[in-house]
């Protein structure tokens, strides 16, 4: 059994109860001026307590745990200089140097969108500048064999997930459908309304979808044996290290994703590569398993994964293409958005959940049956993943906002800058389909990149 | 000098909002690294060395830090000169210090602290000359055997005196930390208490 | 107890008398020579004028009081029947000026020379360096030095009151005794 994700550690918390308060789920207790704890058969693991502690490891008082035993408890890396907070997560890293100094092995790492945004800030770049170019160039330098991207598997589902709203809309299936990309919510949904497991989509998120690919159509295109494939995934979130390692993430035959590292971990491997990441010549990501639009990449913002569904099921719906990409109406930062979208006679409701503790009366609603909206995006994270539990951790309260609002101006900038921003005209999800998954929903696809939630429910 | 003269103005925490979050700590750490103010944790690669510092107790939290003295010890104290009044702050020039630690002694708030140099997270040495038999504890590492001896210098609080608003002002969670004018919080104290004279003074004393 | 002056907010004219008496109280030079000093004047009583009340505020002389009990050098001591400020031991902290509630404590710029701390100009090198006046804490002492206070003698309006320890105890059993006798009037509706 590994240590849990998410811990406080009791020798350096104060006990100042501010990661209470911002639990969305009501996982820590504790009483003021005492050391608090996880109840982790609540959490669901968003970090969100990891970016709020302050409780440090001040040099003023003294610990009967050293620094570097600290570090090698948390599994960083002995090298890391910076300060170590009362809560945090399981560190991985070292599992990932390992793997990269087998030979024999094959490494692939994918890095999800809100990465590429806020990685530079942990070089000394200002808030949400976008990398993409430099941090495709540092996963090269690391010797990853292959840096693919979590972004096409974003535009794959929406494949997915939008012949799947489709399909519900057209054969009177389970409305309104709740998205999956988000692993705290999954849990949640599990957790505390597994009455509702239906309205889930069957998606696995794109994490999964990717790492599903790698070691199938990936390892196929590199003529390798799968069981020589070591997957990493860069994730701006902590509950991404739970959902790799879910028993029935292995579609592909093996854990479908080996080991998670958050953007964190990843800039801490890069300073103790010794890599200047700053002055990184800006490299592409390896085809074609890095190849997306801009409508992956927006996955990264609350409204992103509503937005990039929106932009191909209404095209798909009503064969017609949205006469605009900038679908303003899904994006903003309040706790509930709802949206009504016409398009050509086609009528679509939607509602936007940014930051778990908002779903409570969004969830009463479709118990109720009152719910008259098609599609449910939930993100656990107060912004959605750029302001995941894995990202870098903003030193002064007073300038979050301004952080996360850079972060997601960084995304929706580079979405506006790429020349395809539909999913479904990204030309090596086409080709996916072509050589090796036949059709959205059908056998292979069904197979690979979906998951029975009532049946996970049931194994547990 | 026939102007009227400011008195210094100085940061001091509410006890009972002070939450013991360390925030204060982070905040004034952040703001005093010699190069650009690091915006993540990241970024921080010297050690966190905070200014002010928080007492915690069985009574509750509340961080201390300098009071910037009118007739200030610590600065009458030092014998190069390095502390002094500039503006409305009593000012550590760390170029000047020797590293004597009297003004350390001086001060009655503890204030005031000898901390080690770090440079881009690596400590500066010392310029002196070490017996070959010494060992020194260097490094930012304990039990580290180090062939030099750290720098130190005396560091204590600027009132952030570049900035609109003191580091740990502007960033408590729970605005408990305030800095305090003199004249102006006199003028209000003597106000309220005209007003309540006005109340029972007549009543209490014919 | 400690004795204390008071004022009275119906009498008080707002004339500032006591002010400039207070202020007299304490110099030991004659006052003529006083208008050829640099320094500015200094009282240890405050004339409050605003549009609700005027009066005069000064030191209470606390027992058990919050501006001594929060001196970290121990220069506000209680000193006979009154709280009094040993200025030698002053390092101008201001956490007396905190702790007191009537705003009745100063820091003033003082004529004493003994400053050993220095003003940096924005730009200058150390021999630039500029002595700094120095800074004490001042406060009513009940003029304890010459008698009687000032302030109160001088008062046109006789809106400042000398209270001394035995004359409140008197005052208060007064009232008892009045208050008893109240009470035998309604003691017929009390049974």
């Amino acid at each position: 059994m590994k240590t849990p994700i998410i811990t406080i550690d009791q020798e350096l918390c104060t006990g100042c109860g501010r990661c209470r308060e911002i639990c969305p789920v009501g996982a820590i207790s504790g009483m003021p001026d005492t050391p608090h704890e996880v109840d982790s058969t609540r959490c669901i693991l968003c970090g969100q307590c990891v970016q709020i502690c302050s409780g440090y490891d001040s040099a003023n008082e003294t610990f009967a745990t050293s620094r570097v035993e600290r570090l090698k408890q948390r599994g960083m890396l002995p090298t890391v200089k910076e300060p170590l907070f009362a809560a945090h997560y399981r560190g991985d890293i070292n599992a990932v140097v390992a793997a990269l100094q087998q030979p024999d092995t094959f490494t692939i790492v994918q890095c999800a969108p809100a990465v590429r945004v806020a990685i530079g800030e942990e070089f000394g770049m200002p808030y949400g500048t976008l990398t993409p170019g430099k941090l495709s160039a540092a996963l090269h330098a690391l010797g990853f064999n292959r840096v693919y991207d979590t972004n096409f598997a974003a535009d794959l589902t929406i494949m997915e997930e939008g012949a799947e709203l489709i399909n519900r809309i057209k054969n009177k299936g389970r409305l309104p459908m709740f998205t999956s990309c988000c692993p705290g919510w999954v849990k949640y949904v599990e957790d505390q309304h597994d009455d509702l497991l239906d309205h889930l989509s069957s998606c696995k998120s794109p994490q999964q979808m990717a790492g599903t690919l790698f070691k199938t159509y990936g390892a196929k295109l590199d003529g390798i044996d799968p069981a020589h494939v070591f997957s990493v995934a860069v994730m701006p979130c902590t509950c991404k290290k739970f959902e790799c390692e879910r028993p029935e993430m292995n579609s592909s035959g093996y854990q479908d994703v080996d080991l998670v590292i958050t953007t964190r971990e990843l800039a801490q491997l890069i300073k103790h590569c010794g890599i200047d990441f700053t002055s990184l010549p800006d490299e592409a990501f390896d085809n074609p398993l890095g190849c997306y639009t801009g409508a992956g990449n927006i996955f990264g913002a609350t409204g992103g994964v509503m937005e990039a569904a929106l932009r191909s099921a209404c095209e798909m719906l009503t064969g017609t293409p949205l006469p605009s990409l900038e679908l303003e109406y899904v994006r903003g930062e309040e706790g509930i958005r709802r949206a009504t979208i016409c398009h050509e006679g086609v009528e679509l409701k939607v509602t936007i959940v940014a930051g778990l503790q908002y779903v409570g009366s969004v969830l009463e609603q479709v118990r109720r049956g009152e719910a008259d909206f098609h599609f449910l995006e939930v993100m656990c994270c107060p912004m959605g993943c750029v302001s995941g539990g894995g990202q870098p951790k903003i030193l002064l309260p007073a300038q979050r906002l301004e952080a996360h609002a850079g972060r997601k101006a960084g995304l929706y900038s580079h979405d506006k800058s790429l020349t395809v921003r539909k999913s479904h005209e990204n030309p090596q999800i086409k080709k996916l389909y072509e050589n090796f998954l036949g059709e959205p929903l059908g056998h292979e696809a069904h197979h690979l990149l979906h998951t029975d939630h009532q049946q996970n429910r049931r194994a547990v | 000098m026939n102007m009227p003269y400011r008195l210094n103005r100085f940061v001091i925490a509410d006890p009972g909002k002070c939450i013991g979050c360390r925030v204060c700590e982070i905040a004034c750490a952040a703001v005093h690294e010699k190069e650009q103010t690091p915006l993540t944790v990241g970024n921080m690669q010297n050690p966190v060395q905070p200014r002010l510092y928080l007492v915690r107790s069985v009574q509750g939290s509340v961080p201390i830090q300098c009071r910037h003295c009118e007739d200030a010890p610590c600065a009458a104290a030092c014998p190069v000169l390095a502390i002094t009044q500039k503006e409305d702050v009593i000012f550590v020039d760390e170029s000047l210090c020797v590293g004597c630690k009297t003004c350390m002694l001086a001060c009655p708030f503890g204030a005031l602290k000898l901390v080690p140099v770090f440079e881009n997270g690596l400590p500066v040495e010392q310029n002196l000359p070490l017996h070959p038999e010494s060992q020194h504890q260097g490094g930012s590492t304990a039990g580290e055997k180090e062939e030099y001896k750290q720098l130190h210098v005396a560091s204590k609080c600027d009132r952030c005196s570049g900035l609109a608003e003191p580091a740990c002002v502007a960033n408590c969670p729970q605005q408990a930390l305030k800095v305090i004018q003199p004249e102006r919080h006199l003028t209000m104290r003597m106000h309220e208490a005209a007003l309540s004279l006005a109340a029972v003074a007549r009543k209490y004393a014919s | 107890m400690n004795a204390f002056v008071i004022g009275d907010a119906e009498l008080c004219i707002g004339c500032q008398a006591c002010m400039v008496a207070c202020a007299q109280a304490h110099e030991k030079m004659p006052t003529a020579a006083l208008n050829e000093r640099e320094t500015p004047f200094h009282s240890r009583i405050t004339v409050v004028n605003a549009p609700e009340v005027t009066v005069a505020v000064q030191c209470r002389h606390c027992e058990d009081s919050p501006c001594a009990r929060s001196c970290p050098v121990e220069a506000i001591v209680q000193k006979n029947a009154h709280i009094e400020v040993i200025k030698e031991k002053c390092i101008g902290c201001k956490s007396c000026v905190l702790a007191c509630p009537f705003g009745a404590i100063k820091i003033i710029e003082d004529d004493m020379n003994c400053a050993a701390i220095f003003i940096s100009p924005h730009d200058g090198t150390a021999h630039d360096r500029i002595e700094k006046a120095h800074f004490v804490v001042e406060k009513c002492d009940l003029c304890a030095g010459c008698g009687s206070p000032a302030c109160v003698a001088i008062c046109p309006a006789k809106a400042l009151q000398l209270v001394e320890p035995d004359a409140i105890a008197q005052k208060i059993e007064n009232r008892r005794i009045k208050n008893a006798n109240r009470i035998r009037l309604y003691r017929s509706q009390l049974a």
